[in-house]
C-alpha cells in the first residue's frame, strides 16, 4: 500500500513540475498585432536583400496605366527599372537621394531624398489594421498574410497588403482612394531573397551628367516662411480630422516655376500638401478664367477683366477667360485629378493657393477656401 | 438623420464663424462627412454673399421724425405721405426678402453641390510641380508604394 502511495505522490509531483505543464500556467505569449506586423514588414524593407519582377498600375484619367519593373532591393536602397509608356528609365532610392536615370540623354535627374520622420503611433491613431482571412493568396509562389487598414472613423479601406509569412516583406499591395476606388497596386511576380546585390546599380552611372538641387528641403517656422516668401503665409482654419503639421518649407521647382510656400501635413499614412504664392501680374496659364456662370459677381481683381475671345493659348481651360491677360478672378478654381492624389488650385484674395491630396474636390475647395 | 437634425440648428452660426471650439469641430467634421449637410452650408454661404452684395438698406432719416409726429398727433399730410412711402418701401424690402427666403428653400437639391464651380483642367507646367513635391512626400511616408509612385512620377514627366 505504502509503496504505490509513494509511486502515486511522485508521479503527481512530476506531472506538476513538468515543462508542459508550467507551460500551460504561464500566461500565453503576447500574439503580435496586425500594426506590428505591418512595421514588421517596414522594418524588413530595410533588412532584406532581393531581386524580382513586379507589375504595377496606377489610375489616370479614369484608365489603368500598367508597367512591370524589374525590382533590386539592398537594405534599405531600391532600384527600379521600368520599360512603359513606350520608353525605358529608372529610379533609385539610395536613402539620400531620388535618382530618376534617363538613359536616351544619360542624364541623372536628382532630388534629395525628404528627410521626415513620420510618428507610426500618429497611423494607429488615425487606422485600424487587422488581418483578413477574405483575399489570402499566394503571391510570386510564396504564401502570404493579408492585413487590410480602413480609417479609424468612417471611410473605405485605404490599403490592402499581402504580407510574405517567411520576411514579412511586401508581395503585393493595393492603395484605395478617400471614396474607396483602386488607384495604384503592385505585386510581385517573382522574387528571390538574399542575392547579393552590385552596389553600383545604387549610383549615378559613370559619364552621365547629373541635374538637380542638392540640398534638402529645410523645415522652417511660419514667421521664418512668411519673412523669405515677403508675404504672409497662412496656415488653413480647415483640415480633415486626424490631420497634424509635417512641416514648412520654401518650395522651389525647377526654372520658370518660381517659389511657393508649402505646408505639409500628414494623417500617419496620407499627405497632405498646402501651397501659396503671391499672385504674380499674369497669374494663370492661358485660357484660365473664372468658373462658367460666375462672371461679375464675384469680380474684385484690380487688373483688366479676362477677355471673352476666343484665347490665344493652348485652349486646356475652357472658361471664358479668353485671352488669359490680367489676373483671373478672385474665387476661380481648377482642378487636376492624377487618379488618387487631386490638386486644387483657388486665386484666393491676394494669394494663388494649391492644396493636393488625396481628398475629395469638396474637401480640397473646404481647406483652400479657409485659408484666410 | 437625427445627428443632422441637431447639427442644422447650429449650422447658420458655423457658416457666420460665431460657433468656437469643440462645437465648431463637431460641426466641421460633421458637414465633412454628410453630403446634405454640407450642401446646406454652401446654400448658407451663398445666401449670405447675395445678402453682402445687397447691402444693408439705411433707414431714412426722416422714419422716425415722422413716427414721433404720427404718435404725437401733430403730423401733417406730408408727414403722412411721406409715412405711406416709406411702408410701401418697407413692404416692398419685406416682400424682397421674402423671395429670396423662397427661392433659397425651394432650390433644386443639387443646385447648392454646383457651388462653388471648379473646373476640371488638364495639367499644367505650375500643377506639374505641385504634384512632383507632393509625391516626393509620400514616397517617404509608411507603405508607399514605390513602384506605383514612380511609375506616377514618370507619367506626370509625360504629360506636364
Amino acid at each position: 500500500m505504502r509503496p504505490a502511495l509513494c509511486g502515486l505522490t511522485a508521479l503527481l509531483a512530476l506531472v506538476l513540475v513538468s515543462p508542459a505543464s508550467a507551460a500551460a500556467r504561464a500566461p500565453a505569449p503576447a500574439q503580435p498585432s496586425a500594426w506590428d506586423k505591418v512595421w514588421r514588414s517596414e522594418e524588413a524593407a530595410k533588412q532584406v536583400s532581393a531581386v524580382g519582377r513586379a507589375q504595377t498600375m496606377i489610375v489616370l484619367d479614369g484608365g489603368e496605366v500598367q508597367a512591370v519593373a524589374q525590382v533590386h532591393a539592398e537594405r534599405g536602397k531600391l532600384r527600379l527599372d521600368y520599360d512603359a509608356l513606350h520608353r525605358k528609365w529608372s529610379l533609385i532610392d539610395d536613402g539620400e537621394r531620388l535618382v530618376h536615370l534617363d538613359p536616351r540623354r544619360r542624364r541623372a535627374m536628382i532630388t534629395p531624398r525628404p528627410g521626415f520622420v513620420l510618428d507610426r503611433s500618429l497611423a494607429e491613431r488615425n487606422y485600424v489594421a487587422f488581418v483578413t482571412e477574405e483575399a489570402s493568396a499566394v503571391i510570386a509562389g510564396r504564401p502570404t498574410e493579408v492585413i487590410d487598414i480602413v480609417p479609424r472613423g468612417e471611410g473605405p479601406r485605404v490599403w490592402r497588403l499581402w504580407l510574405d509569412k517567411e520576411t514579412g516583406f511586401v508581395l503585393k499591395r493595393e492603395r484605395h482612394s478617400v471614396t474607396g476606388r483602386r488607384i495604384s497596386g503592385t505585386e510581385y511576380l517573382e522574387i528571390e531573397f538574399n542575392v547579393p546585390t552590385d552596389s553600383d546599380l545604387f549610383g549615378v552611372p559613370k559619364g552621365w551628367e547629373s541635374v538637380g538641387p542638392s540640398e534638402r528641403q529645410q523645415d522652417l517656422s511660419l514667421e521664418e516662411l512668411s519673412r523669405r516668401m515677403g508675404f504672409d503665409v497662412l496656415s488653413p482654419h480647415n483640415l480633415p480630422s486626424g490631420y497634424v503639421p509635417w512641416g514648412r518649407y520654401e518650395s522651389r521647382r525647377g526654372p520658370g516655376h518660381g517659389t511657393m510656400a508649402e505646408l505639409r501635413y500628414t494623417d500617419g499614412l496620407r499627405v497632405l500638401s498646402i501651397l501659396q504664392r503671391e499672385p504674380r501680374a499674369a497669374a494663370g496659364p492661358p485660357g484660365e478664367g473664372p468658373p462658367p456662370g460666375r462672371l461679375g459677381r464675384e469680380r474684385h481683381g484690380r487688373g483688366p477683366a479676362p477677355g471673352r475671345g476666343p484665347g490665344l493659348g493652348r485652349g486646356r481651360e475652357p472658361g471664358r477667360g479668353g485671352r488669359g491677360f490680367g489676373p483671373p478672378e478672385f474665387g476661380a478654381m481648377s482642378v487636376v485629378d492624377r487618379g488618387g492624389q487631386k490638386a486644387l488650385r483657388y486665386f484666393g484674395r491676394n494669394r494663388v493657393i494649391f492644396v493636393v491630396g488625396d481628398l475629395t474636390v469638396d474637401q480640397l475647395t473646404w481647406i483652400a477656401k479657409g485659408i484666410r | 438623420m437625427a445627428r443632422c437634425d441637431r447639427v442644422r440648428t447650429t449650422l447658420a452660426d458655423f457658416v457666420e464663424g460665431s460657433l468656437r471650439g469643440r462645437a465648431s469641430a463637431r460641426v466641421e467634421a460633421h458637414v465633412r462627412d454628410c453630403a446634405d449637410c454640407r450642401a446646406e452650408v454652401a446654400a448658407l454661404e451663398r445666401t449670405g454673399e447675395l445678402l453682402r452684395e445687397t447691402g444693408a438698406i439705411p433707414a431714412p432719416s426722416r422714419l422716425w421724425g415722422s413716427i414721433q409726429a404720427e404718435i404725437a398727433g401733430t403730423g401733417s399730410a406730408t408727414a403722412i405721405r411721406s409715412l405711406r412711402v416709406l411702408w410701401r418701401g418697407a413692404v416692398a424690402a419685406a416682400a424682397l426678402a421674402a423671395a429670396l427666403i423662397a427661392v433659397w428653400m425651394v432650390r433644386p437639391p443639387e443646385a447648392p453641390m454646383a457651388v462653388p464651380t471648379v473646373q476640371q483642367v488638364q495639367i499644367d507646367a505650375e500643377f506639374q510641380s505641385t504634384f512632383e513635391g507632393h509625391l516626393s512626400a509620400i514616397w517617404v511616408t509608411p507603405l508607399a508604394d514605390e513602384a506605383a509612385l514612380g511609375l506616377q512620377m514618370a507619367a506626370l514627366g509625360e504629360d506636364g
